[in-house]
């Protein structure tokens, strides 16, 4: 139970490629911090220099107030779950869980107490005598758990730990680890592709891509207003879509051109863009902040229905529009069919805006 | 799991005729490889006279002389008593034991650091330690006497145990190697963010490669023990073995057959449980590595 903070930390592998490019980052003490990013993006690197698995190329990391840079791995008070597991192969689940215990020469019977709590809190008390391999994917997963709850570490470190999990089962747990990480207040840092995850479990969300830290923030600000069009279109499901648009003022009044259309734009967001002073703009809007018809109204934009999926409840269409596809939310009573004419309605009040040049987001009021 | 069947179908000519080839040529085999080894043992029982007589050619009725004979153990009896092969049977068992000992320790280290680092050279290193096996022993047996001799190791055990570790140790790297390559990374790691330093991480998968470790000591104790040219050169003198001592029971003026064929049962009957044994942890080792967690 410690701050963490990774102080300008960098990682070269040597051979051109970095890995992790000047990460700063401070995370509170008992604070759930998920690293969020696709596979490459350096989030899985982090956490293993973290843990001490590999070497720090510059920089820092510091528990509260101590450099822990030379310390090895045993030395760290760290306990972290693999994304394939780890577990020994030849040795109990009791035994599997106890190894950190023993290693700190605890007295038996506290280790049988401990691993005995353990393994209740995460029902698998009755697989205690089983080996690994006798094991389904979900129990093992709960006692690499187990190997790292046993004893309260500093920090708790997870490598996708969930990842390979049926859907079903992986929703089940992210409500579990959240509960666990409450619970025990230990500091977490958490590494994760799937953006599902971050959102629904973090205190904060590191969102990585290409070596380089995009966004540090809560889930709801990562959500509402992403730091760059990159972070917008990772963040969320179904994806953001983004459309080029020019900044125009016709008779006085802030309007949006989209290939041939024009968007009228509200006061505040007006005054937004007038004052950001582009006119080479990156519009977003989310999927369900969109709205498609085949009936024209006094504002939609014009586009044909290239896509249409069922996602249960509602129907996510897919509107080509100049060369470019927009995504929107239906109503599954939504009929056209591919091909099919269709409009397209936005309000400007939903839209989220970027540097068209660098991707970096107009801030919200 | 996918369904292990071996599928065939009998379309041509040569899958029909294998078919009948198989069960011919297996037969041949197997009284190829049983055949030596049953009159080995069976000659090893006989005395002198009854070991040198057989059936006129073409009287096949005749071959039942084979087995018209009164059973001795006196062969085996001189062999302990008479030449010493007691001193020579601990002789064997001392040098190969000991010498698959120092292999497997020695290998299974070198064999994990090979495993797990990156390092320039890497391969040439790997190929130079096989090829050191590559030149045949006879071709570097007379500098190496002269090695040995130069440090007074020339007919002692010590000086055996380290020739048979010359040859056995290559071979531990190579195929412990493999065992090491087929243990996941991910299981040191979290040994260690358990608390465990690098060495006990290592002794935390050692049980991992046990198959391989039980199959490689088998192998090497099988390749010390049956090794003639070392044994006869190097150890000779005071660190005589069985094949060496069976050699010189063949005088320019006799040949003893009863003792050499009661020696080779000797020498014979405590490997044959060994392979069977290295056949099973082979099979368990190769298959370890293949289901990867």
């Amino acid at each position: 139970m410690v701050a963490v903070s990774f102080n300008n930390v960098w990682k070269d592998y040597g051979d051109g490629a970095i890995a992790v490019k000047e990460l700063n980052m401070d995370i509170k003490d008992g604070e759930f911090v998920s690293l969020l990013g696709p596979s490459g993006c350096g989030k899985s690197t982090s956490l293993r220099m973290l843990a001490g698995l590999e070497h720090i190329s510059s920089g820092e990391i510091v528990f509260g107030d101590k450099a822990v840079n030379k310390l090895p791995p045993k030395d760290r008070d760290i306990a972290m779950v693999f994304e394939n597991y780890a577990l020994y192969p030849h040795k109990t689940i009791f035994d599997n869980i106890a190894n950190p215990l023993r290693q700190a020469k605890v007295p038996q019977d506290e280790i049988a107490r401990r691993v005995n709590d353990a393994a209740k809190l995460l029902e698998i008390e009755h697989l205690l005598e089983r080996r690994p391999q006798e094991l389904s994917g979900g129990q093992k997963q709960r006692t690499a758990i187990g190997r790292a709850i046993v004893r309260q570490p500093q920090v708790f470190l997870f490598d996708e730990p969930i990842a390979h999990l049926d859907a079903k089962l992986r929703a089940r747990m992210r409500g579990e680890l959240k509960h666990l990480q409450h619970k025990l207040g230990v500091t977490t840092i958490y590494v994760t592709h799937d953006q599902l995850e971050a959102l629904t479990m973090s205190d904060r969300i590191a969102v990585m891509n290409d070596g380089v830290l995009q966004q540090f923030a809560t889930p709801q600000e990562v959500y509402e207003n992403p730091a760059n069009s990159w972070v917008a279109t990772f963040v969320g499901e179904p994806m953001m879509s983004l459309m080029e648009m020019q900044l125009v003022g016709v008779n006085g009044e802030t309007a949006l051109i989209y290939g041939e259309n024009t968007i009228a734009l509200d006061p505040a967001s007006a005054a937004r863009l007038n004052q950001f002073g582009k006119k080479e703009l990156l519009v977003g809007v989310r999927p369900d902040k969109a709205s498609v018809s085949l009936e024209k109204s006094s504002s939609s934009i014009q586009g044909e229905v290239y896509s249409r999926q069922l996602l249960g409840a509602d129907v996510l269409v897919e509107v080509e529009i100049g060369g470019s596809r927009v995504r929107a939310k239906a109503d599954t009573s939504f009929s056209g069919n591919d091909g099919e004419p269709c409009h397209l309605s936005l309000n400007s009040e939903d839209l989220y805006f970027f540097d068209a040049g660098d991707g970096v987001a107009i801030p919200r009021q | 799991m996918a369904s292990r069947e071996i599928i065939s179908y009998d379309t041509g000519f040569f899958v029909k005729a294998l078919k009948w080839i198989s069960p011919i040529f297996l037969t041949f085999f197997l009284v190829w490889s049983l055949l030596p080894l049953f009159i080995m043992f069976v000659s090893s029982l006989k005395d002198l006279l009854d070991a040198f007589s057989v059936p006129a050619p073409g009287d096949w009725a005749g071959a039942t002389v084979f087995f018209d004979f009164s059973p001795t153990f006196a062969h085996y009896v001189a062999l302990f008593t008479e030449n010493g092969f007691g001193t020579y049977l601990f002789n064997s068992l001392v040098a190969s034991i000991g010498s698959a000992m120092i292999a497997v320790t020695l290998g299974s280290m070198c064999a994990y650091s090979l495993s797990r680092s990156e390092f320039r050279g890497k391969k040439d290193l790997l190929f130079w330690i096989i090829s050191t096996r590559m030149a045949p022993i006879v071709a570097v047996i007379v500098p190496l006497y002269a090695i040995f001799r130069s440090v007074d190791l020339v007919g002692t055990l010590p000086g055996l145990i380290l020739a048979f570790t010359t040859f056995n140790l290559p071979f531990a790297i190579w195929m412990l190697k493999g065992f090491f390559d087929g243990v996941p990374y991910a299981i040191e790691e979290a040994a260690q963010v358990d608390g465990q330093n690098r060495f006990q991480a290592f002794l935390t998968i050692l049980p991992l490669v046990a198959p391989g470790l039980g199959a490689f000591v088998i192998l090497c104790i099988l390749f010390a023990w049956n090794d003639f040219l070392f044994a006869t050169i190097i150890g000779s003198g005071g660190a005589k073995t069985l094949p060496a001592a069976t050699r010189e029971l063949v005088q320019p003026q006799n040949i003893d057959w009863g003792k050499i064929m009661a020696a080779g049962v000797v020498t014979t009957a405590p490997m044959i449980p060994l392979g069977l044994l290295v056949r099973r942890y082979l099979v368990a080792g190769l298959t370890m590595g293949a289901v990867k967690e």
